[in-house]
């Protein structure tokens, strides 16, 4: 005799179709798919972030060393001795302001009417005249450069800058070797230098070192939206573990600056609360006014 | 029974994927910086040094990236032992210094002389990624070191922007040093210019052929505003239009097969369409007031132009083939001189307000429009460089005429024509 | 049944498909491979062709000649007014036709005398703009000068539009004296 399990089951086959079994099982295979899918990032996409939000952290400020400052932290580097590259003087004459057009006076001309000698349009805001910017710059630069090229000399020429010399390749190598922290877990610490174990948001710390390092000018393309999405991983020891690129924006220009950017973000100076997964969008949004 | 539990638990593991990963997406809308930090090493020899060579080079490319304002030189001060290095292979550079030093992009070359044979190699390295962006060998003469100066600058916004740079094309302008107004030619920062006619007359209002090494220009010569042509290198001059009246203000099409100018020769200044044969193939307005200063855009379907027609002088656009004619310009009371950008979106010109011409640039559509220059003298004739980036312009200022370049949108002008003589109406060659 | 089979393989289809475009490689960041020999470019010197001066002889002979014939007419058409025009304006003041009222009467005082009319004007604005208008100036004389019995083809017309100024001033007494049509006798 059949149990009575088994029996019902018949029935509830008979009153369904036979490929039951099947259907359940492609049913829960399905299901299975949906979580899988997702995690994969592939369906569901969030909605794309539309204007920029800007979060600042107004009390802490992320740091290049946190350890500077904890007493276990002292071997650490000497300052830095960081050369800082002098810009050019960059001729900024006044910001053309959009002029308002006034709007259409067609203005058909039936009777030759006498106008003024001259059109008295009293006319947009008037700035300060042009620096007559190549020369007397130039001329101020080249004599800046040249004072500072005999103090040089004046000081003690070679030893000087071969002791400079010896301290920079310190330095480099000191960054090559990437001085590891003393203590694994040591929190992060503030900018006063004193570690502080108040939280920095670990994705603001990332945000604000790409940043400001990235380096992009509006010259570069005509294209003034551009846009592309870079998916990068931290590890909790502040270091780039993977990156790679999810949109590009098609101008490589854009794209290159981007990878300059994330390159050189490589090391965020820092540890992490906890290994980092980020979506980054770069876009020029906050420039366009600009032009 | 094992089965339903079975599929319980599926379930049950379902529900618990689904819920939402935390998914961190951030927006970076906005550079740190502008300018990318450059490194402009001096050309070093690669076997005997020769005085001056270095030295002029250096000056000419830092003339030239300078203007195109995409890059904040890192001060050669701080160079370190890697600048005195002669590297031209990617896996000598140091980059750890010139990272160091915040340099992004930096410029290393050398040169050798063999007789008169001048090679000058040249290399512009990404830091960060630790490879070539662009390399390559020059080999010319003594003299040409400006020339290779200029050609790769060009190099170097190519390497960086995909976009060839115009700094090894050549403008044409006229100049009143001899008395008369003649047509003259010189480089694009104003050095070496080069007079090309002698007419003893008035010429005017000169433009490039865009396909050939050709110039077109206004000249009083035989007593009538006629237009000529003239071929750069081997100075062969003809008559191109010589109708009754004016003849003035040709503008070759992009194509360079049809020439677009103004004629009077009915009594009234109109816009026609002439080929390189002189002959007329379009009228291209019809309207009792003064039609002049036409300006193709980039594709060749429609041209900019000056027209009274509605009261004051302003510009409007005509469509080459169905001829029809909208309004762009509305404010200010004189508009002029329009010039369409080569990569088509915007329109510069000149606007008389306030006793004095300024340069102002709008979109064709009519939208966007902004003032360029500001401050004392009039900036008139305003012309673009093959690449859009940049425009010439003419300035009267203390009753001196001079030519200016300055970037698209109106910052880092600076004067190209040499001191005391009357220049004026630049235009921009096509790439030479 | 058919039916049920026929959904399950479309729906089976859809997953495989979906599995085969999640396990496709995502785009990597690629550095493009830069070959490290570079290109080589000669620098072509073409020589431009110097600008060749020459002399200009053959006109001068018949020009003194002409000279001559026409220094008669001239001393005609010496007598003959400048007439002024307003800013950006071609048509004739009120004074403006007076003045040529009394031209009219030299020239036909005069009637082998043929001139040309050169319309001029401010330096101010665009020179192609200035050329045109220059040309109305002047063809706005010669229409009067027409109306007023003179024969049309005694008179030709020119525009210098800006660039043969009276006084290269930058003032508004300059640019008045410019904004001119001037009377030249012609053979």
């Amino acid at each position: 005799m059949e149990s009575p399990r088994k029996q019902r089951w018949r029935q509830l086959q008979s009153l369904f179709e036979p490929g039951l079994r099947r259907m359940l099982v492609i049913s829960a295979l399905l299901h299975l798919l949906l979580p899988t899918l997702y995690n994969a990032s592939f369906l569901f996409k969030s909605d794309p972030v539309k204007p920029p939000v800007y979060r600042v952290n107004l009390v802490n400020k992320p740091v290049k060393n946190p350890q500077a400052g904890r007493p276990e932290a002292v071997r650490v580097t000497k300052p830095r001795p960081k050369p800082k590259p002098k810009v050019k003087p960059k001729p900024l004459p006044p910001k053309p302001k959009p002029v308002k057009p006034i709007p259409p006076k067609p203005k058909p001309k039936a009777e030759p009417v006498k106008p003024k000698p001259a059109p008295k349009v009293k006319s947009k805001p008037k700035p300060e005249p042009k620096p007559s910017v190549s020369k007397a710059q130039e001329d101020i630069r080249m004599a800046a450069m040249e004072k500072f090229r005999a103090k040089i000399d004046k000081e003690k020429a070679k030893k000087a800058i071969q002791d400079r010399f010896a301290d920079l390749k310190a330095a480099v190598s000191a960054e090559n070797q990437q001085l590891e922290s003393p203590i694994t877990d040591a929190p992060p610490g503030s900018v006063t230098g004193k570690g502080d174990k108040v939280g920095i948001e670990a994705i603001e710390t990332i945000r604000t070192t790409i940043k400001s390092n990235w380096r992009y000018s509006q010259y570069l393309s005509s294209n003034r939206n551009p846009e592309a999405e870079f998916r990068l991983k931290y590890n909790s020891g502040g270091k780039l573990v993977d990156y790679t690129a999810i949109k590009l924006s098609g101008i490589s220009a854009f794209d290159e600056s981007l990878k300059r950017a994330i390159l050189k973000s490589k090391d965020l100076g820092q540890t992490l609360p906890e290994s980092v997964d980020i979506n980054v969008i770069f876009n020029l949004k906050e420039m366009l006014d600009q032009r | 029974m094992n089965k339903i539990k079975f599929s319980l638990f599926f379930i049950v593991l379902c529900l618990l994927f689904s819920t939402p990963a935390l998914a961190v997406k951030i927006e970076i809308s906005a550079p740190g910086e502008q300018t990318i930090p450059l490194a402009i090493t001096r050309l070093l020899p690669i076997e005997e040094p020769l005085q001056g060579l270095a030295e002029e080079f250096q000056q000419v490319l830092e003339a030239d990236l300078d203007l195109s304002g995409l890059f904040a030189q890192v001060d050669p001060a701080a160079f370190l032992d890697d600048a005195a290095k002669l590297t031209l292979l990617s896996t000598m550079v140091d980059f750890a210094q010139w990272r160091m030093l915040g340099a992004e992009a930096v410029i290393k070359g050398g040169y050798r002389l063999q007789g008169e044979k001048l090679t000058i190699e040249l290399r512009l390295y990404d830091v960060i990624s630790r490879r070539l962006l662009t390399g390559r060998r020059y080999i010319g003469k003594m003299n040409d070191v400006r020339k290779i100066a200029h050609a790769f600058a060009d190099q170097v916004l190519l390497g960086l922007t995909d976009e060839l740079g115009p700094f090894s094309s050549r403008i044409a302008y006229i100049s009143k040093r001899t008395g008369h107004k003649e047509l003259y030619l010189m480089d694009v920062d104003g050095y070496k210019p080069q007079r090309l006619t002698d007419h003893r007359t008035i010429v005017l209002n000169p433009d490039f052929s865009p396909t050939r090494k050709e110039i077109t220009f206004t000249s009083y010569k035989a007593g009538n505003p006629d237009l000529y042509r003239k071929e750069i290198y081997t100075g062969r001059e003809s008559r191109l239009s010589l109708k009754q009246g004016l003849n003035i203000g040709g503008r070759y099409s992009p194509d360079g097969r049809e020439v677009a100018l103004t004629l009077s020769k009915d009594k009234n200044s109109e816009l026609y369409l002439i080929g390189t044969d002189g002959t007329i193939h379009k009228r291209l307005t019809n309207h009792y007031g003064i039609d002049v200063d036409p300006s193709w855009s980039p594709e060749g379907t429609r041209i900019a132009f000056v027209s009274d027609r509605r009261g004051n002088p302003n510009v409007f656009i005509v469509d080459v083939h169905s001829l029809e004619v909208e309004r762009l310009t509305f404010a200010g009371k004189y508009n002029a001189t329009p010039a369409w950008s080569p990569k088509g979106k915007r329109i510069a010109f000149a606007r008389l307000a306030d006793r004095k011409f300024d340069i102002f640039s709008i979109n064709a559509d009519g939208s966007d429009e902004r003032q360029l220059t500001f401050g004392a003298g009039s900036k008139e004739h305003p012309r673009w460089s093959p690449d859009g980036r940049f425009l010439v312009y003419s300035l009267d200022r203390d009753g001196e005429k001079s030519i200016w370049v300055m970037r698209a949108d109106g910052t880092g002008a600076r004067r190209i024509s040499a001191a005391g003589a009357a220049d004026s109406h630049p235009a921009w060659s096509g790439r030479w | 049944m058919q039916k049920f089979n026929i959904t399950r393989l479309l729906v089976m289809l859809f997953v495989l498909t979906l599995f085969a475009a999640g396990c496709a490689k995502k785009p990597v960041a690629d550095d493009a491979a830069v070959t490290e020999q570079p290109t080589e470019v000669a620098v072509i010197e073409q020589q431009p062709a110097a600008v060749v001066e020459q002399q200009v002889d053959e006109a001068a002979a018949a020009r003194r000649a002409a000279k001559a014939a026409a220094s008669a007419a001239k001393r005609a058409a010496n007598n003959l007014v400048r007439v002024y025009f307003d800013f950006d304006q071609y048509t004739l003041t009120a004074s403006a036709k007076d003045q040529l009222m009394s031209n009219a009467m030299l020239l036909k005082s005069a009637p082998a005398v043929k001139i040309q009319i050169e319309g001029h004007c401010d330096e101010r604005g665009s020179d192609e703009y200035n050329l045109a208008l220059g040309e109305k100036r002047a063809l706005a004389t010669k229409n009067y000068l027409v109306s007023l019995g003179i024969s049309a083809n005694r008179m030709s017309v020119i525009s210098y539009g800006e660039e043969v100024p009276l006084d290269s001033a930058n003032t508004e007494a300059a640019w008045a004296k410019n904004r001119r049509a001037e009377f030249k006798a012609q053979r």
